[in-house]
């Protein structure tokens, strides 16, 4: 592939990539922003000694109970998640346009996060 | 529901203040939580971090649509950002709070000095036409970088498909060296990193200014989210706190966004680096113990 047919190629992949953060983005603050409204509903304070520890396990039981924390921790998540999704969406793209370097970075910067989980995990530990 | 509400005004003049003089929001939640909040300096990175995942989301979002960022330069450099990230938010769990704070009041004095600096230049003819409405352009505003723009052309280790239509990427492994800098540091002290990422790109890459800037803000996004993770699953972030606060922070830069070009931004910088002097002092005076 010329320079010239990897810009152009580049073009559609920030077009969809730049829908994928700005969509994110908004979904994540939505969630938020209910989880907020909640927290006010509830009477509870921002800056309380204590909160609740993030556990997916009851993440989808927080949001069916209306917990203003089943909310915070998905906004939370789903912004997280976002630049997470961009590099996924990247890594697809450059595989199938046969950009082996991208690709690998792509891969790379994966690995790198995934490694922080495992970090986070094993540090907990 | 009163300190509720002062966090979301706390977020949205951050995020106002940030878009417009185009700052990193952690210079201002971190001492806003913690000097504030009283809120223990770790928390508020956490915190913090969330809001640049918020701000480079965003603002690199209408970037792309743009056409301004170099997402390819951006997935290369971000792989080192994030590789430093990684070992930034697990030393921060090491480190004395007194240390980052330290590091901290360090950090806002460049910034400050920087600014005022960019302030005097700026105030001299032919003035920097630089949009800044981004976390990652710290530089830009700060004047750690150069408005010019880069020259096209020939340099050490030219970087191939990683160029720009109009200008050549070089000194490409020096560069990833400062990424990684870069990203120990915003784990560290939660912010965008733009402060070594634009002059990295722009004085050491030739990448012009705009697009050094608009690439920063993507990397941003993928370096707080690995530390991020290692906050959240370290259980060091309050999901009360963050909520109020990145919220703000979201409202207060779409509309810093919107007024950027009605505000004089001289004064506001003015201002802004006297309150980041007296927080650099607070910071260092908790470093300090006094």
């Amino acid at each position: 592939m010329t320079i010239h047919e990897q810009r152009a190629a580049s073009a559609d992949v920030e077009h969809v990539i730049a829908r994928l953060l700005l969509g994110g983005a908004v979904a994540g603050i939505v969630l938020l922003a209910i989880g907020v409204a909640l927290m006010v509903l509830n009477g509870i304070s921002p800056v309380a000694e204590t909160f609740p520890a993030f556990d997916p396990r009851t993440l989808l039981a927080d949001l069916a109970a209306f917990r203003p924390e089943g909310f915070l921790w998905a906004g939370v998540v789903i912004l997280i998640g976002t630049p997470i999704a961009r590099v996924v969406g990247e890594l697809v793209t450059y595989t199938v346009r046969g950009d082996r370097i991208l690709a690998l970075v792509a891969l790379a910067i994966l690995g790198v996060i995934a490694l922080s989980v495992v970090a986070a995990l094993l540090v907990e530990g | 529901m009163i300190a509720g509400l002062v966090l979301l005004a706390g977020g949205a003049a951050a995020g106002v203040f940030g878009s417009l003089l185009g700052l990193g929001g952690g210079v201002l939640i971190v001492p806003l939580l913690t000097l504030g909040f009283g809120r223990p300096l770790r928390e508020a990175v956490a915190v913090s971090l969330v809001c640049v995942i918020v701000t480079s989301s965003a603002a690199a979002g209408a970037y792309l649509r743009g056409r301004v960022a170099n997402l390819r330069l951006g997935s290369v450099l971000a792989l080192f950002t994030a590789s430093g990230a990684l070992v930034g938010a697990l030393v921060a769990f090491v480190i004395p709070e007194r240390a980052l704070a330290g590091m901290f009041a360090l950090l806002l004095a460049y910034v400050a000095l920087s600014m005022g600096r960019a302030g005097l230049r700026a105030s001299r003819p032919a003035p920097v036409a630089v949009p800044v409405d981004v976390d990652a352009a710290d530089a830009v505003a700060v004047g750690t970088g150069t408005a010019e723009p880069a020259i096209p052309g020939p340099g050490p280790e030219p970087a191939g498909h990683l160029d720009g239509p109009d200008y050549r990427v070089r000194r490409l492994v020096p560069a990833s060296f400062a990424s990684l800098g870069a990203g120990v540091i915003a784990a560290l002290l939660g912010v965008g990193g733009g402060v070594i990422n634009v002059p990295t790109m722009n004085l050491m890459m030739g990448v012009p200014l705009r697009v050094a800037a608009a690439t920063s803000n993507l990397m941003i996004g993928v370096t707080a989210v690995a530390s991020a993770i290692i906050y959240l699953l370290r259980g060091g972030l309050d999901p009360y706190l963050a909520g109020p606060t990145a919220l703000g922070v979201f409202v207060g830069a779409s509309v810093g966004a919107r007024v950027a070009h009605r505000v004089d931004v001289r004064v506001l910088r003015l201002l802004f680096v006297v309150v980041l002097a007296w927080t650099s002092l607070q910071m260092a005076r908790r470093a300090l113990g006094i």
